[in-house]
């Protein structure tokens, strides 16, 4: 593809982005007319209750949407070229079952010795809950990083991902039956997902380190274009595997961690955006798809949030009902493709 | 001049050697073909060969120093490879797949120069696929794939060349032009070749030199044409007396 070509494609979704950011201030239960939303940035409105709806609500919310799109689909984008399998996305390393397995000890243990639901305690409970998911996340993700250092067969690999996935899976399961029924609410609309839980406390640490993980890829573009030939042939060219593949589990389930930690547990943002990235610019080349997967990321999901934030469904929609929505046909078409 | 030697190289995994007591040594120029049945070890002694996996005794020295002390950067630059797998990506093309041979010289990101690239236009001409530059590599003849993973050997500029049953797949009129490839390599370049191959006839008639690995015997060596006189070819590949006598005609020529 022509360098012009993909100047006016990441131009294009850049654009598209700025449009959805600026959509996602502006629609929701309360609209919010578009020159006031610029007064508000500006400072010139000085109407308490608009600013507040932007500044603690909207403006939160998309930044999350933003930051979370770019870190899962960029995630996802790692995934499969280190297992080099179209259908790899972040929950393969078993980091969202590990993050859900957090929530779902911190539930149980807070009812068996308060005796008292965990939604009963309000503010620490949103903190505990984030935390739990956190550590679980960061347990699973030392596991998968133990396995990868100490092998070099891929199918081993993501095959140990995915039983430790079930693995916390069922054990998290077992947590809930034994759960008040008033968590196992919390906990099912924790699962569901959604930007709004990060808020102005906490955006700036959730930005920071989000940001930190996604420069660190850029780094790794080289190595990611050579493992597209395969194991044995990236090993030739001077890789050397279990470290590589050890930093690449480390940065995507770093950055998976932390979303899922802040944002519940988000489904096939990391499995299709990658797949539109290369459609979208038919290249293989990971100095190209890691921006482009970034940005794709940030627009899908500061659309779904639109989406789920639209008047009518007042509450939040959950938002792995709208990514899947629109990340399963993606995929269908991306195995239809792929495998004529 | 001396490449590659092994010394009581023992091969396999870590409870079973496959291979032991192997000492043969590879020199500028030469083109080594590599034959016994499935199973014997062939694909072992490449991974040794590419330090995928660690001899189980003995030593292989590159350029006299011990094989295993390079870093492998300095190893992608002393020994290409070529396999029987294929990359498998929906967007990849030829030139991309030919410019990671260049990796190895390349800075942290992977820019290639205008001599690499260079390089990778030389490599391509070589062995004669140039025109498929702009390829989606995927999209090309079993025979076009294995003429671009050598170009991406060629590329990587190393003087050791190791290839895993580049004939595999390939109908005969590119039988014969891959061995013609190979050998030009070998004498034009002063590469260092070795193979491996199922195809025995023509091994005998396009190549010089035999590795033989065979279950239950020792590793063997030596020129084609002795093997084949001495009856080690005979014994190693259980022929019966008219087919050693007819290959024996064969190679007259």
């Amino acid at each position: 593809m022509k360098n012009s070509k993909i100047v006016i494609g990441i131009a294009g979704i850049i654009l598209l982005g700025i449009v959805l950011f600026v959509l996602n201030l502006f629609v929701g239960s309360v609209m919010v007319p578009i020159e006031d939303i610029f007064k508000v940035l500006l400072k010139e409105n000085t109407d308490n209750t608009l600013s507040v709806i932007i500044f603690n609500y909207r403006l939160p919310q998309a930044l999350t949407a933003l930051l979370a799109g770019a870190a899962l689909a960029v995630a996802g984008l790692l995934m499969q070229t280190l297992f080099r399998n179209p259908l790899a996305d972040p929950s393969m390393l078993g980091i969202s079952s590990g993050a859900s397995l957090g929530v779902g000890i911190v539930i149980l243990l807070t009812g068996a010795i308060s005796g008292a639901a965990v939604s009963s305690f309000g503010w620490w409970s949103t903190i505990g809950v984030s935390l739990a998911a956190f550590i679980g996340a960061v347990l699973v993700l030392f596991v998968m990083l133990a396995f990868s250092s100490r092998m070099k067969n891929m199918t081993t690999l993501i095959i140990i991902g995915l039983m430790i996935a079930y693995l916390a899976g069922s054990i998290t399961d077992i947590l809930k039956f034994f759960s008040l029924k008033e968590d196992i609410h919390a906990f099912v609309i924790w699962g569901m997902g959604s930007f709004s839980g990060v808020g102005t406390s906490k955006i700036a640490i959730f930005a920071i380190s989000i940001i930190i993980g996604l420069i660190a890829i850029f780094f790794l573009s080289k190595n990611l274009n050579i493992l597209l030939l395969g194991e044995m042939y990236a090993e030739n060219l001077g890789i050397n595997i279990k470290r590589n593949s050890v930093i690449i589990i480390l940065i995507s389930g770093y950055l998976t961690a932390i979303v899922t930690a802040y944002c519940g547990p988000i489904a096939f943002v990391g499995l299709a955006m990658p797949h539109i990235a290369r459609f979208l610019f038919k290249s293989s080349d990971h100095r190209l798809l890691i921006p482009a997967t970034m940005l794709i990321g940030m627009d899908m999901a500061l659309f779904c949030n639109l989406i789920a934030r639209m008047p009518g469904f007042d509450g939040n929609l959950p938002i792995n009902a709208v990514t899947a929505f629109i990340g399963a046909p993606v995929v269908i078409s991306v195995i239809m493709k792929s495998k004529k | 001049m001396e490449i590659l030697k092994t010394s009581a190289l023992s091969i396999g995994y870590e409870n079973k050697t496959v291979v032991s007591d192997i000492n043969v040594t590879l020199n500028e120029g030469d083109i080594i073909a590599l034959v016994g049945p499935n199973g014997a070890g062939k694909s072992t002694l490449f991974k040794t060969f590419s330090t995928h996996i660690k001899p189980v005794g003995g030593m292989i020295e590159l350029f006299g120093k011990n094989l295993m002390s390079y870093s492998p950067k300095e190893r992608a630059r002393l020994l290409g490879i070529v396999l029987t797998e294929r990359p498998d990506d929906m967007f990849l093309k030829v030139f991309d797949v030919v410019a990671t041979g260049r990796y190895p010289y390349t800075g942290m990101f992977g820019k290639l120069s205008e001599n690499d690239e260079n390089e990778i236009n030389v490599s391509l001409e070589l062995v004669g696929v140039n025109h498929l530059i702009d390829r989606v590599f995927n999209t090309l003849s079993d025979g076009e794939k294995q003429k671009v993973m050598i170009a991406k050997a060629i590329a990587q500029n190393t003087p050791v060349i190791m290839l895993d049953e580049p004939t595999a797949f390939l109908d005969y009129p590119s039988k014969i032009e891959l061995f013609s490839l190979l050998k030009k390599l070998a004498k034009e370049q002063k590469k260092a070749i070795l193979f491996s191959s199922h195809d025995l006839e023509l091994l005998l008639r396009y190549t010089d030199n035999l590795w033989i690995i065979a279950k239950n015997q020792p590793f063997a060596c030596g020129q084609s044409s002795e093997l084949l006189k001495n009856g080690i070819i005979k014994q190693y590949f259980g022929l019966k007396d008219a087919d050693n006598q007819y290959l024996m005609n064969e190679i007259k020529y």
